[in-house]
C-alpha cells in the first residue's frame, strides 16, 4: 500500500513539474526574437483560415480560393486593387483605358519582376489571366473573356459579353498575377511580384516566406515569415500568449480581453464579411413561405452581436455593409418579432397539438436541420442563438457544427438552413455576392434558390456600365431575396488582426485580404 | 514469522473488516447521493438549464447563481446538475449493455465449442487491436453525434473485455465439482450457464463493471468534447467542457464546473468500485492479514 502510495505521490510531482515547465516562460517558442538577435528579422503568424476546409489549401490564386492566401501572406498582387474606401486603384497596372463596352486596354507598369526572376510584361499577364480563366471555377463565369492579346507592356482584354465590373474583377484574389512559365510547385506554390516570396507549404500547416530582394515597391524590412495554420482559436489564444506567434488573425471575440493591454496590438476595420444562413428551397418545410418568414423573424440579432460577438459587429440587414451606397438600410429586413412569428406559423397551420413545444403540420414536426462549420468561431454561437430564440416560437433546430460542411451542402436532403460567413463584395461590386451565391448558374446556389425577379435582375446588372443604377439594382436585388425569405442576414464582422506591440505595419483592411506588405516591420 | 497473538489478530481483523465496510458504506451513500441528484435533475435545479438570457451572459458566481452563468446567460450550477443526468446515466447504461453483452459473450465462448470461441473471440481480438477511444470516435463519426450514438460507439469498441473476463471466468468453474454434479443431475446447457456459471462469475464482472464506469463516463465525456457526443443545446460535461474551453483564462468557472463534475463523479465511482472489490474479494482480505502479521 505505502509503496503504491508512493508511486501516486511521485507521479504527481512528476506531473506538477511538467505542468510548470509547460507554464514558464521559456525562449524557445520566441522564433522573431532569437533570430531577430542574429541580425535577421523574423516574424511568425497565425492564421485560423488558411486551411482546405476554407478552400485554401496553398497559394495558387487559381485554385479555388487560395487567391486569398497568396494576396494576404504577400506573394500575390493583382492589377488593380482597393482603397480604403473600396474604390479600385491601380496595382500592376499603370492605367487602364476602356475602349468600347467590350474591349479593356490595360497599361502595365514598368519595373516588375516575379520572384523567378522573369520581367512582368503584357505577354506574362496575358498567360496568367488565360489560365485563370481556364482553371478557375468562377472566372469564366466572372469575366467572360473572348481575346487577350499582349503588347510590350500593354493587355487588351475583349469580352464576350459588356461585363461592367472588369476592373473590379481583376481585383479579385484569383487574378493575381504569377509566372506561369515557372509553373505551380506540387504542393502549390507560385512566384508571384509581392514583396515575399513562398518557399514551402504544407497544407493546414505552415507557410514559409523570405524576402523578395528584387520587391519593386519598397524594400521589405522582414527578412523571413511563417504563416502557421491554427485553425482551433483557443491555441491560436494560447500561441500569441506564449510568444510562439507574432501575430494572430481569427482570434476568438471570447479572447479579446486577454490582449487588450500595452504588450499587444489591435487592428480593425468593417468589412463586408457578413453571417448569414441560406435556405435550402429542396427542404419540404423551407419551402413553406410562413416557415422562413418565421424564421427570419425569429432569430435576434440584435442579441447576437452585442452579447456572442462581443459588440464586435453590427446586425444587417441586406448583404452589404453601411459602407456601400446599396449596403445597410438601403433595403428592408424583417426584424426580431418571435410573437409576429407565432402567429404566422399559426396562420400557416403550423400548431403544437401535442404539447411537446414543436409546431406540426399534417404529422410533420417542425424540425429544422441547421448546418455550419465551426473555423468561425462564432458561428456555432450563432446556431446556439438561434436554436433557442426559435425553440421559443415552436421551431425545434437540430445544430450540424462540421468542418466537412462543403461536403454536406452539396446534398441538399441533409441540411434545411446552412449558415456561413462571406465577404459579400470582396471587388467592391455588388454583383460578386449574386453570382456567387442566389442565380441558376451560381456555384454557392446549394439550395437551388430560384428567383424569375431575380435572375431578371442580374442580367441587367450585368450589362450596366452606371454605377448609380448599379447600386439601385444591388438594392432591388437584395430586397428581392429579403422579401422571398430566401436569405437571412444576421451580422456584420469587423477584421481584426492582434500582433506584439513591437509589430507595425500590420493593418487591417476593409476587403479583409490585405495583410502582408512590404510595410510590415518589428521595431525593437 | 513472528508467533500470532490470536486476541490481537482477530482485533485486528474486526478492525479491517469494520473499515472496509464503512468505505463501502460511505462511497455507497455518496453515489447513491449522486444517482438521486442525476435522476431528480429537474426538480433539483434552480434555473431551466437551456433557458438562454443573453442579459445575463458569463455573470461570476453568486447568490443568484451559485457557480456563475455561460456565455449564453445560462444557469452553470443548472446545467450541471443537468449534466450529471447526461453523464452519469449514460455512462451506466453504457456499462450495462457492455458488461451484459459482453459477459454473455464470454460465456458462450466459454461453454459452447471451438467454433463459436474462435468467431467471438477473433472478433474481440480485433477490437482489442485498436486504442478503444480512437476506434470509437470512428465508429461515432460515421454514426453521427449524439449522446446515443457516444454510447453506442463505445459499447461496440468496449465489451470484448468482459467477454475475455467472462470465457476465462467460465473456463475455470466450467470442470469444477459442482458442474460435473450439475451435468449428471441433468441440467441442460441453458440450465448450466444461468444456474450455475452466471452467478458464480458475477462477482467479478460486478466489480470489473463498477470500476469501469468512472472510465466511461470519461470516454463519453471526451467524445462530447471534440463533437461527437452530446448535441447543443444538451447539458452533458464533457461538451460544456468544450464549448467554455476558450474563456479557461477569462471565465474560467464556465469550464471548471463541469470539469470538477466529471472529476467528482469519476473519483467517487472509482472509489466506490475499490471498495466493492476488496468487500467482496476474499483474497484481499487474506493478503492483507498476511501482510499485517509480517
Amino acid at each position: 500500500m505505502s509503496k503504491r502510495r508512493g508511486m501516486t505521490l511521485f507521479m504527481a510531482l512528476g506531473l506538477l513539474a511538467a505542468a510548470a515547465m509547460g507554464c514558464g516562460g521559456g525562449q524557445t517558442g520566441d522564433g522573431s526574437r532569437m533570430q531577430a538577435e542574429a541580425g535577421e528579422k523574423t516574424l511568425v503568424l497565425g492564421d485560423t483560415t488558411f486551411n482546405a476546409e476554407n478552400g485554401e489549401p496553398d497559394i495558387n490564386p487559381h485554385n479555388d480560393n487560395s487567391g486569398w492566401a497568396c494576396i494576404r501572406y504577400g506573394v500575390g498582387e493583382t492589377l488593380f486593387r482597393f482603397t480604403d474606401s473600396m474604390e479600385t486603384e491601380p496595382w500592376l497596372a499603370e492605367s487602364y483605358e476602356m475602349v468600347d463596352e467590350l474591349t479593356w486596354r490595360i497599361t502595365l507598369r514598368d519595373g516588375v519582376t516575379f520572384t523567378s526572376g522573369r520581367a512582368m510584361d503584357a505577354e506574362a499577364v496575358k498567360e496568367c489571366l488565360e489560365a485563370l480563366v481556364s482553371d478557375h471555377a468562377r472566372a469564366a463565369g466572372d469575366l467572360h473573356v473572348d481575346a487577350i492579346t499582349a503588347e510590350g507592356m500593354v493587355v487588351t482584354i475583349k469580352t464576350e459579353v459588356p461585363v461592367p465590373a472588369l476592373i473590379h474583377y481583376l481585383a479579385d484574389p484569383y487574378a493575381c498575377i504569377f509566372d506561369v512559365q515557372a509553373g505551380v510547385t506540387e504542393d502549390g506554390i507560385v512566384q508571384g511580384t509581392g514583396p515575399y516570396k513562398a518557399v514551402s507549404l504544407i497544407t493546414d500547416t505552415s507557410l514559409e516566406l523570405v524576402k523578395n530582394e528584387d520587391y519593386w515597391n519598397g524594400e521589405p524590412k522582414i527578412h523571413g515569415i511563417t504563416v502557421r495554420t491554427i485553425s482551433d482559436g483557443d491555441t491560436l489564444t494560447m500561441a500569441l500568449q506564449s510568444g510562439e506567434l507574432d501575430a494572430a488573425y481569427g482570434m476568438p471575440y471570447a479572447s479579446y480581453p486577454l490582449f487588450e493591454n500595452d504588450n499587444y496590438t489591435f487592428t480593425s476595420c468593417a468589412t463586408s464579411r457578413v453571417f448569414f444562413a441560406a435556405m435550402n428551397f429542396e427542404s419540404r418545410i423551407i419551402r413553406d413561405p410562413a416557415v422562413r418568414e418565421a424564421i427570419a423573424m425569429g432569430i435576434d440579432k440584435e442579441s447576437f452581436v452585442e452579447t456572442l460577438l462581443d459588440g464586435n459587429g453590427y446586425p444587417a440587414a441586406g448583404a452589404y455593409p453601411d459602407s456601400f451606397s446599396f449596403g445597410g438600410d438601403a433595403v428592408n429586413a424583417e426584424s426580431y418579432d418571435p410573437e409576429g412569428a407565432k402567429q404566422i406559423l399559426e396562420e400557416a397551420g403550423w400548431t403544437d397539438t401535442d404539447g411537446d413545444g414543436v409546431r406540426e403540420k399534417n404529422g410533420t414536426p417542425l424540425v429544422l436541420r441547421w448546418l455550419s462549420y465551426p473555423s468561425r468561431q462564432e458561428l456555432p454561437l450563432l446556431a446556439e442563438a438561434a436554436q433557442a430564440t426559435l425553440g421559443e416560437i415552436g421551431i425545434r433546430v437540430e445544430v450540424n457544427n462540421t468542418a466537412d460542411h462543403n461536403r454536406i451542402r452539396t446534398d441538399s436532403s441533409a441540411w434545411d438552413i446552412y449558415a456561413s460567413a462571406m465577404v459579400t463584395a470582396p471587388t467592391g461590386d455588388p454583383e460578386y455576392f449574386f453570382a456567387y451565391h442566389c442565380l441558376d448558374s451560381s456555384s454557392s446556389n446549394d439550395g437551388h434558390y430560384h428567383s424569375d425577379r431575380l435572375e431578371e435582375l442580374a442580367r441587367e446588372l450585368s450589362g450596366t456600365f452606371d454605377a448609380e443604377r448599379r447600386s439601385q439594382l444591388a438594392v432591388e436585388m437584395q430586397q428581392t431575396i429579403l422579401d422571398d425569405h430566401a436569405y437571412i442576414f444576421c451580422s456584420h464582422l469587423c477584421m481584426s488582426m492582434i500582433s506584439k506591440s513591437n509589430v507595425v505595419g500590420l493593418a487591417a483592411h476593409p476587403c479583409d485580404y490585405y495583410e502582408i506588405t512590404a510595410d510590415l516591420d518589428i521595431v525593437q | 514469522m513472528r508467533e500470532r497473538k490470536p486476541q490481537a489478530e482477530k482485533y485486528l481483523q474486526s478492525k479491517r473488516s469494520n473499515h472496509m465496510k464503512a468505505r463501502l458504506i460511505l462511497f455507497s451513500v455518496l453515489v447513491t447521493g449522486l444517482l438521486l441528484t442525476a435522476v431528480f435533475a429537474h426538480w433539483l435545479c434552480p434555473y431551466d438549464p437551456n433557458q438562454q438570457n443573453l442579459d445575463m451572459a458569463l455573470q461570476a458566481p453568486s447568490l443568484d447563481h451559485l457557480l456563475g452563468t455561460d456565455r449564453f446567460g445560462r444557469d452553470m450550477l443548472s446545467r450541471v446538475i443537468m449534466g450529471s443526468r447526461t453523464s452519469i446515466l449514460s455512462a451506466l447504461v453504457l456499462v450495462g449493455i457492455i458488461s451484459v453483452a459482453g459477459s454473455m459473450a464470454g460465456v458462450v465462448c466459454g461453454c459452447c465449442g471451438k467454433a463459436a470461441d474462435t468467431v467471438i473471440m477473433g472478433i474481440a481480438d480485433i477490437c482489442l487491436a485498436f486504442p478503444g477511444l480512437v476506434l470509437a470516435l470512428a465508429v461515432a463519426a460515421v454514426l453521427g453525434g449524439g449522446v446515443h450514438n457516444a454510447v453506442l460507439a463505445l459499447a461496440a469498441v468496449s465489451w470484448p473485455k468482459y467477454a475475455r473476463l467472462a470465457r476465462s471466468q467460465t473456463l475455470a468453474v466450467k470442470h469444477s465439482d459442482y458442474m460435473a454434479a450439475a451435468q449428471l443431475a441433468g441440467d441442460t446447457r441453458r440450465q448450466l450457464i444461468f444456474r450455475h456459471i452466471l452467478p458464480n462469475i458475477a462477482g467479478q464482472i460486478l466489480v470489473t463493471a463498477m470500476l469501469d464506469v468512472g472510465t466511461m463516463m470519461m470516454e463519453i465525456a471526451a467524445l462530447s468534447f471534440l463533437g461527437l457526443g452530446a448535441k447543443a443545446p444538451t447539458a452533458e460535461w464533457g461538451s460544456m467542457m468544450s464549448e467554455g474551453r476558450s474563456m479557461l483564462q477569462t471565465y474560467p468557472w464556465v469550464v471548471l464546473t463541469p470539469g470538477i463534475g466529471i472529476f467528482l463523479a469519476v473519483a467517487l465511482f472509482n472509489l466506490l468500485g475499490d471498495a466493492v472489490r476488496d468487500y467482496l474479494d476474499p483474497k484481499t482480505i487474506q493478503r492483507e492479514q498476511e501482510e499485517t502479521v509480517e
